[in-house]
């Protein structure tokens, strides 16, 4: 396997603006934006020494419901992986142009608490194209470390619809959802219109799709949708006191939240762990389901 | 019904670093240290998922969405949600007040154990509406048709827009703390000199407990702050007699020196019956043995404003036959240095004695190497609701720590609207 090495994070501007290449017609064929490859490449990249900024981490707190503390919450390197994420999938030799993807399932192991001052070295790849029931599936892996110890490993699923799916009869995603019909709901969360752009500002995830109306409905939606990992934060949020330090946080992401929204959510003990779900209040729209474990 | 008073125990606190308005917290709201440092506490108890009898906490400086703010801290920490919870607030008295409430249901078998803490963030400050609109919005809010409607808009002026900061200021004199402080002073015939003594005395008591370790325990970092920000451990005579006078006019003793800064921070303790330390295993550091509070006329009496615990005082010695002398710590709170020193002063001077404390004998001066051991406000900031939490941990670990005999701590706190809380500690 190829690693490379990088000595900063991505320019986020410049592989949204290649992202956004991707979507022009012919423009895969161009070596620098990504969707002319079919195999997903054997490209690891790894970005070492990354500091926990504290004014960002209090904004990312603000915008997911977290208390401010010395503690990290479990979803955070998310954001501080994304960039790489971005860059594995804006490469020229990505065979899927990230924008338009939907980002179906994410799940998360944390093996301890991590605390501001710690300095992380990431390394993010891809897994294999995979036939999905409505297209095609592909996986981000990210991995934490603090000087060799493993902290924190992710694994970010993501669909891309129609193109040659279909195929897998049993796909590992889509098909047979968590059972959340017994849940409880335990609260109700008024989403406001602006809670991408607010998440989008924090996490650098500046897909319009989340940021406003006009930028959602060249991909079928009526307004903004939020963030995938802004809900997920925002249920670990509701979970986190009193969790222990080791944990997998499982989610998959079923319809997006359309943006504002009411929301509620749900959960209940299940098998030594916690089960919980996030619903719209009124019709029931299913919109995430996850196990605590 | 048990009518036996059992003693309260303390067994330690654990506090933030306390930090400068405006730095390292400018982000964190009350709840979020308070949540911190109570799960801190959790941790050095190993109070995990414990249902405590009680957490009691306050800030002075509270939006009205607080109203729950400790309940909510508490659902925020590794404690069993079953652990209730309630706010108080009495001003710079609120953290010794809160352990005193938690004490009494202590020695009365109403809780066996429970938490006292404090905080208080003048960064993350609530800022109110102007009045003049609020009662306008509520208008608004009353009025049945658009006419109506229309014609509450239309009294709304410019100036009523800009909204009203907390002030530091006594609600009925109009004066800052530090002016009725600067008037105490003068009052007292304070120099500038044993002012800027005290202010020094306490940076390097406290500059020497961090050095010591004596703090190791009690003091849990927070956003990246180790230390108390406001702690000038190389401070000298000479800086501090550079700093312009801020209260009390051009001629003033009092400076940004010998006052308090503005400050974040939060602090917690622990207290529990003899039975519950015993069966739980941590080592009793000190028993909560008696409180007084006071209050002072400020407004018509001319009485100064942070004069109250010089009453507060004789009241509790007297209770527990003892005299001024038999204290082995005075934790005096220095809200100002001359708030320290007009309280000495008032306590060795015959006419203050007989004619404000009623009493026949001046309670006389103390052995000023026993006051604020471990540095005070000065030195370590003043979170308003936070102190009483920092004195108390501080002043428990003293009495556990000292293999000279000591036995017997007097704390005092002087507090805005002319009040006053003290406290007795005594080793086991």
């Amino acid at each position: 396997m190829s690693v490379r090495e990088l000595s900063a994070s991505p320019n986020m501007a410049a592989m949204f603006a290649r992202a956004g290449a991707a979507l022009i017609p012919g423009a895969s064929r161009l070596p620098f934006v990504s969707g002319g490859a079919r195999e997903i490449p054997d490209l690891t990249l790894a970005l070492d020494d990354v500091a926990i900024d504290p004014d960002r981490l209090a904004r990312y707190d603000r915008v997911c419901g977290f208390s401010l503390s010395d503690s990290v919450p479990a979803t955070y390197p998310h954001i501080l992986a994304f960039p790489l994420h971005l860059a594995l999938m804006t490469n020229g030799s990505f065979p899927l142009p990230p924008i338009g993807l939907v980002h179906i399932a994410n799940r998360i192991t944390h093996h301890r608490r991590l605390r501001i001052g710690e300095r992380l070295a990431l390394r993010v790849w891809a897994t294999g194209i995979e036939p999905h029931p409505r297209g095609r599936q592909f996986s981000i892996r990210t991995e934490a470390r603090v000087a060799d110890e493993l902290v924190w490993e992710e694994a970010s699923t993501n669909l891309r619809r129609g193109q040659g799916g279909g195929g897998g009869d049993a796909g590992p995603r889509g098909q047979h959802h968590r059972e959340t019909g017994s849940l409880e709901p335990v609260a109700t969360w008024a989403l406001p219109g602006d809670l991408g752009r607010r998440y989008g500002s924090v996490s650098g995830d500046l897909n319009p799709i989340h940021l406003h109306p006009l930028g959602a409905r060249p991909f079928g939606f009526r307004s903004a949708i939020a963030h995938g990992m802004w809900t997920k934060a925002r249920c670990l949020a509701a979970l986190a006191p009193g969790l222990p330090e080791r944990f997998t946080l499982e989610v998959e992401f079923r319809k997006p939240i359309l943006l504002p929204s009411t929301v509620e959510f749900l959960e209940a003990p299940r098998d030594g762990g916690i089960r919980f779900a996030v619903r719209e209040a009124a019709r029931g729209t299913p919109h995430l389901d996850g196990d605590w474990a | 019904m048990n009518s036996s008073v059992r003693r309260v125990a303390v067994l330690g606190g654990v506090r933030i670093p306390f930090a400068r308005q405006n730095g390292p917290y400018a982000n964190a709201s009350n709840q979020d240290m308070l949540t911190a440092t109570l799960d801190a506490l959790v941790e050095k108890f190993s109070l995990e998922r414990e249902t405590l009898g009680e957490v009691v906490a306050g800030a002075v400086l509270k939006h009205s969405r607080d109203f729950n703010l400790t309940r909510e801290a508490v659902l925020g920490t590794r404690l069993d949600p079953a652990t209730p919870a309630y706010d108080v607030q009495q001003a710079c008295g609120t953290g010794l007040e809160a352990a005193i409430l938690i004490a009494n249901k202590i020695a009365l078998h109403q809780i066996d154990a429970g938490i006292a803490a404090g905080v208080d963030t003048t960064s993350d400050a609530p800022i109110a509406i102007n009045e003049d609109l609020r009662r306008l919005l509520l208008d608004l809010n009353r009025s049945r048709s658009n006419a109506e409607r229309l014609r509450v808009i239309t009294k709304v002026r410019p100036q009523q827009i800009v909204p009203e900061l907390p002030r530091n200021a006594e609600p009925r004199t109009g004066l800052s703390m530090g002016e009725h402080a600067a008037i105490m002073a003068r009052d007292w015939g304070l120099t500038r000199e044993e002012q800027d003594e005290l202010a020094l005395s306490s940076h390097r008591k406290l500059a020497a407990a961090y050095d010591a370790g004596f703090l190791d325990d009690l003091v849990i970092p927070f956003l990246g702050l180790e230390r108390d920000q406001n702690l000038r451990p190389d401070t000298t005579m000479e800086k501090l007699a550079q700093l312009k006078p801020v209260f009390g006019g051009e001629d003033g003793t009092m400076t940004a020196g010998n006052s308090t800064p503005l400050s974040d921070g939060a602090s917690a303790v622990l207290l529990a019956s003899e039975d519950w330390a015993t069966k739980r295993g941590p080592p009793v550091q000190a028993y909560l043995t008696d409180a007084q509070t006071a209050a002072v006329d400020h407004v018509h009496r001319r009485e100064g404003l942070l004069m109250a615990p010089t009453y507060a005082v004789p009241k509790l010695l007297e209770r527990n036959q003892l005299s001024l002398q038999d204290f082995d710590f005075y934790e005096i709170h220095e809200a100002f240095a001359s708030q320290v020193l007009c309280t000495l002063k008032a306590w060795e001077d015959p006419v203050y004695c007989r004619e404000r404390l009623e009493l026949e004998e001046p309670l006389g001066p103390i052995d000023r190497d026993k006051l604020n051991v471990h540095g005070g406000s000065l030195a370590a900031g003043h979170p308003f609701g936070a102190t009483g939490g920092r004195i108390i941990a501080g002043l428990a670990k003293a009495l556990a720590d000292d293999t000279h005999g000591s036995r017997r701590g007097l704390i005092s706190i002087c507090a805005a609207g002319g009040l006053g809380v003290t406290a007795i500690l005594e080793k086991p």
